[in-house]
């Protein structure tokens, strides 16, 4: 029985004389370096891969399903395990989505408490992705750094709104808490000693000849091809499309803030190929610590959350929302038909596209490049699943 | 030890007993000693050092709590495994795959005949003492082919083929790399090595010639390759092979694995150290026999075991290199530097027949003066990382 | 585009090598950054937690009114309360208070329209046991009057600390109209 619908043959090739065989390898849903729970059914001639297939699905929950059912107040504490890592945007998505629906408008300093957490917790993800890329790579120690980091920044967060990872932190209308009093102290504390430690993890690292051969010049995705096939964040900017939610259709603060969108130049191989990829995520953590900053200077006074009521019953019709986070442009679909719960909600999710250009990029690359591609992707299983 | 032997049948021990005999006990009961007193002890303590230093480098703190300062975890971790269950994949080849760990095994514990502990104690000090390290190291291949393919398993099987290919290229620079110290000294034997070397720093064989300093590097990133250890444990990528060739390994014999991965590492200290740091020579401090051994004995075990603990930093550091990589390494760069390191030498030779104090002090500064950057360099760390330092967790 | 001399090539690995060596060593006479939970910490890890934090939910039933405003608002009806008004005396009897906590999420939205913040998150995250049985946590042993908000100040010395933690903790959540000047007049 065929459990992917992929038929498994053999091919026999005899080149004078000599007969070599395909092997299917299953890259199966237990494996240390997958990034949740993904399967992958590599056919490869040695170490070289001519097919890579994903198979996906393991992490299905229904989210949307659910979403009918509880509401939309009930709601908000799902999207966070859309993708755990990036949390925070997930909130952000979907109380605008609703806000749109329904007309409301958050107050200024709600926005910028949104836009705080949120870049706390884009820095946090990419730590994560930069780490388990290096880990994937070999190089154990960066990892370990990288966590320590996000271990502070959960500590932060945890003072926010009272959880490490499933924050529930943002409500529809604007936030849910305000900043604890020394917050911002011990934000920015922590931001003073975090940029050194950047350089550090680059000097380790980002800078290391080994690391550079091995993900130098693999995998390119050219521009045209990263557009064709939908990707977008990081993966996107680093083919060298200049494409950024928050700057090209701004919303929340980020017109009053000063950014830059870093993108892949190709400065160790091509254009679009891994390291480039990487180098985006390093450069967007610089930009969130500026971007921060900023915040915390000028954050005005006042309410945080907009009046909304208990039974939320947006008028009937639709609203389509997107939002940067930390793995690309993140759309939210809610359909409403006036009652309390919404008719249908959809979530579309960078790591979708992610992971359908895997296949194309891999054929010729070797089994140790695959996992090299996966994780500059940043493909994280709960959110193509959902 | 036949030098020894014969010293105490002199001085009129074991009366009556032909001499082969004696011979043949005394090295077989020594061999013994060695085995199960140093190697296991030594490699199971070195898998717990490996995880302490890890972590501290890593930020973390490590195993603590198996007895004091968590110096019995690696008890704790060999009793565990002896008492797992024995596990036999199904359709696995039964004989490869049950063979596999001793060949293994033997590879590696064989190697330890000719390693010198002290001036007079060696098990045998073979006149081709060096050259029969090298080929019982090859030894490791076989077992590894054996893991790989009689796992009954894909990744195990691309785990074995790669770690064969690995060891077999690496061979060739690591001997070209042995040579220029074997013209000098003339003779393949640890001991005759060592007796060559004096105990000052300048006297060491690294120091003694341009050529024997990049040899020096060839040769630990050639042996490093072939005890497949970072960056070059392709056949046991943890992230991408989920185990290698030992993936379907559990019990027994994976802690022969195990042993044989870690007490390489000693192996890998006391071919460096014989060859190039002076092994155990000491300044003439002392005419009392005992005394002697014993600090010849401390000599060598602990510029030994500093290798080891080289070899485990560099494995924290540095990534993978890929298989192709590392053939390129291999074949482009250390196989025509260490051909040209070995022309370079003999040409020196040839130039210099009894050493140039002029090079050798030179080479001494340039040795310490690597050295010296190095601290300058990690103190530069540690200056931009002093704000991250005082910072501590919240609770 | 990378230089691929081969000089360059076993230059920059040596220099590159060498600098992350350095910031290895480095990094052996820093502090290491674990706790050691559970017992070599200074003080209970509970007790180092932040006031938000949202940790098993605990009801002070002394203060609940019976609103069963937490039970709405819980997306996954993980909380069951049985209240109706006593034919005789015309006050809210409680006679049922389950929490499921193999259900609970976490979330806190059972804790935001508490009135009185009886219903309240605790720091307490040890919750790990043998039944699942023994997971849904009973409130109510034996019928309950529910409380009912003096116009002034609670007088009660009993009531008074629960009433006062369990408005501190409502009051943390913010409101639409609060002007609470918060970290900007702290810096």
């Amino acid at each position: 029985m065929s459990l992917t619908g992929y038929e498994v043959e053999v091919e026999r090739r005899g080149s004078a004389g000599l007969t070599t065989e395909e092997m299917t390898l299953n890259m199966g849903p237990q494996h240390p370096s997958t990034h949740g729970v993904l399967r992958f059914v590599v056919k490869a001639d040695g170490e070289v891969m001519i097919e890579a297939i994903p198979d996906v699905g393991y992490l299905h929950r229904s989210i949307e399903k659910i979403a009918e059912k509880v509401g939309y107040h009930g709601f908000m504490p799902y999207t966070d395990r859309v993708d755990y890592i990036a949390a925070m945007f997930c909130n952000q998505g979907w109380g605008m989505v609703c806000e749109r629906l329904a007309g409301i408008e958050v107050p200024k300093r709600g926005e910028y408490c949104r836009v705080i957490a949120a870049e706390f917790n884009r820095i946090a993800s990419h730590l994560l992705s930069v780490g388990t890329m290096v880990l994937d790579i070999g190089a154990a120690t960066p990892f370990f750094h990288a966590f320590r980091e996000r271990e502070r920044i959960n500590d932060l967060l945890e003072e926010l709104c009272g959880a490490r990872l499933t924050y529930n932190y943002m409500r529809i209308g604007g936030v849910a808490w305000d900043l604890p009093p020394g917050f911002a102290e011990k934000s920015l504390a922590f931001l003073d000693q975090f940029e050194p430690l950047l350089d550090e993890f680059n000097d380790l690292i980002t800078l290391n000849k080994l690391y550079i051969e091995r993900v130098a010049d693999v995998a390119v995705i050219s521009a045209e091809e990263a557009i064709n096939y939908n990707l977008v964040g990081p993966n996107l900017r680093g083919s060298g499309v200049k494409y950024d939610v928050r700057c090209d259709l701004a919303y929340s603060v980020y017109p009053e803030l000063e950014f830059d969108v870093p993108v892949g130049c190709g400065e160790e191989g091509t254009v679009g190929d891994c390291f480039d990829r990487y180098i985006v995520r390093i450069r967007e953590i610089k930009e969130s610590v500026k971007i921060l900053r900023q915040c915390f200077k000028q954050m005005p006074d006042g309410p945080v959350i907009a009046k909304v009521p208990r039974k939320f019953k947006p008028p009937a019709g639709d609203a389509y929302v997107r939002v940067e986070s930390a793995r690309g442009d993140m759309g939210w679909y809610a359909v409403s038909d006036g009652t309390e719960f919404p008719y249908r909600c959809r979530i579309r999710t960078g790591s979708f596209s992610g992971i359908s250009i895997v296949d194309k990029v891999s054929r010729g690359l070797m089994l140790a490049d695959l996992v090299a591609v996966i994780a500059s992707l940043d493909i994280v299983a709960p959110e193509i699943d959902r | 030890m036949q030098g020894f032997l014969d010293r105490l049948m002199a001085q009129g021990y074991f009366a009556g007993v032909p001499a082969e005999v004696v011979y043949a006990i005394g090295m077989v009961g020594f061999g013994l000693v060695v085995v199960l007193g140093f190697i296991l002890t030594v490699a199971g303590v070195t898998t717990f050092v490996e995880r302490r230093v890890w972590a501290r480098i890593q930020s973390r703190v490590g195993p603590n709590r198996v007895g004091p300062q968590g110096i019995l975890q690696w008890l704790a971790d060999g009793i565990k495994l002896v008492m797992k269950e024995d596990v036999v994949p199904h359709d696995a080849d039964p004989r490869l795959f049950r063979l596999a760990p001793y060949v293994v095994t033997m590879g590696f514990v064989a190697t330890f005949v000719v390693i010198p502990f002290t001036g007079q104690l060696v098990i045998a000090d073979m006149n081709v003492g060096i050259l029969y390290l090298t080929a019982v190291t090859a030894l490791v291949v076989v077992g590894i082919l054996m893991a790989g393919w009689g796992s009954n398993n894909k990744w195990s099987l691309i785990g074995g083929i790669r770690s064969a290919a690995q060891i077999v290229s690496y061979e060739i620079p690591a001997g070209l790399s042995i040579f220029p110290v074997v013209l000098l000294t003339g003779t393949l034997s640890m001991q005759g090595t060592i007796q060559a070397q004096g105990w000052a720093p300048y006297h060491w064989f690294v120091f003694n010639s341009p050529f024997t300093f990049a040899a020096f590097f060839i040769l630990f990133i050639s042996i490093l390759a072939e005890g497949n250890r970072t960056p070059f444990d392709l056949p046991e990528a943890e992230t991408e092979l989920v185990a290698g060739f030992v993936t379907e390994y559990s019990g027994v014999r994976y802690l022969m694995f195990f042993l044989v991965e870690w007490g390489n590492l000693y192996v890998i200290g006391a071919l460096m150290t014989t060859l190039y740091l002076g092994g155990w020579q000491i300044p003439p401090v002392t005419s009392n026999a005992v005394v002697q051994n014993v600090l010849q004995f401390l000599t060598f075990f602990l510029k030994s075991y500093f290798w080891v603990l080289v070899a485990m930093w560099i494995r924290a550091t540095l990534p993978r290199v890929r298989v192709d990589q590392l053939m390129t390494t291999c074949w482009k760069y250390l196989v025509p530097i260490a051909f040209l390191n070995l022309i370079g030498q003999a040409v020196w030779i040839v130039l210099f027949p009894d050493g140039s104090r002029l090079a050798q002090a030179l080479m001494t500064l340039l040795g310490f003066g690597i050295i010296g950057y190095f601290f300058y360099r990690v103190v530069f760390h540690l200056r931009r990382a002093r704000p991250q330092m005082q910072f501590s967790p919240l609770s | 585009m990378r230089k691929s001399s081969y000089i360059g090539n076993i230059v920059s690995t040596a220099t590159t090598v060498f600098e992350g060596l350095a910031v290895t060593f480095s990094h052996f006479v820093r502090k290491p950054f674990t706790v050691q939970y559970p017992d070599r910490t200074d003080l209970r890890v509970q007790d180092t937690l932040p006031f938000r934090y949202r940790g098993i939910l605990e009801v002070d039933l002394e203060i609940c009114t019976g609103c069963l405003a937490c039970e709405r608002a819980c997306p996954i009806d993980c909380i069951v309360i049985d209240a109706k008004k006593d034919p005789q005396t015309k006050a809210m009897l409680l006679t049922r208070f389950d929490i499921d906590l193999a259900k609970c999420m976490y979330c806190g939205l059972c804790s935001e329209p508490c009135p009185t913040g009886s219903i309240h998150h605790t720091p307490e995250f040890e919750g790990a046991d043998y039944s699942l049985e023994s997971l849904v946590r009973r409130f109510v042993q034996e019928p309950v009057v529910a409380y009912k908000p003096k116009k002034g100040a609670e007088d009660d010395p009993e009531i008074l600390p629960l009433l006062e933690r369990g408005l501190r903790y409502v009051d943390e959540f913010a409101t639409p109209e609060s002007k609470k000047a918060g970290a900007a007049a702290e810096s």
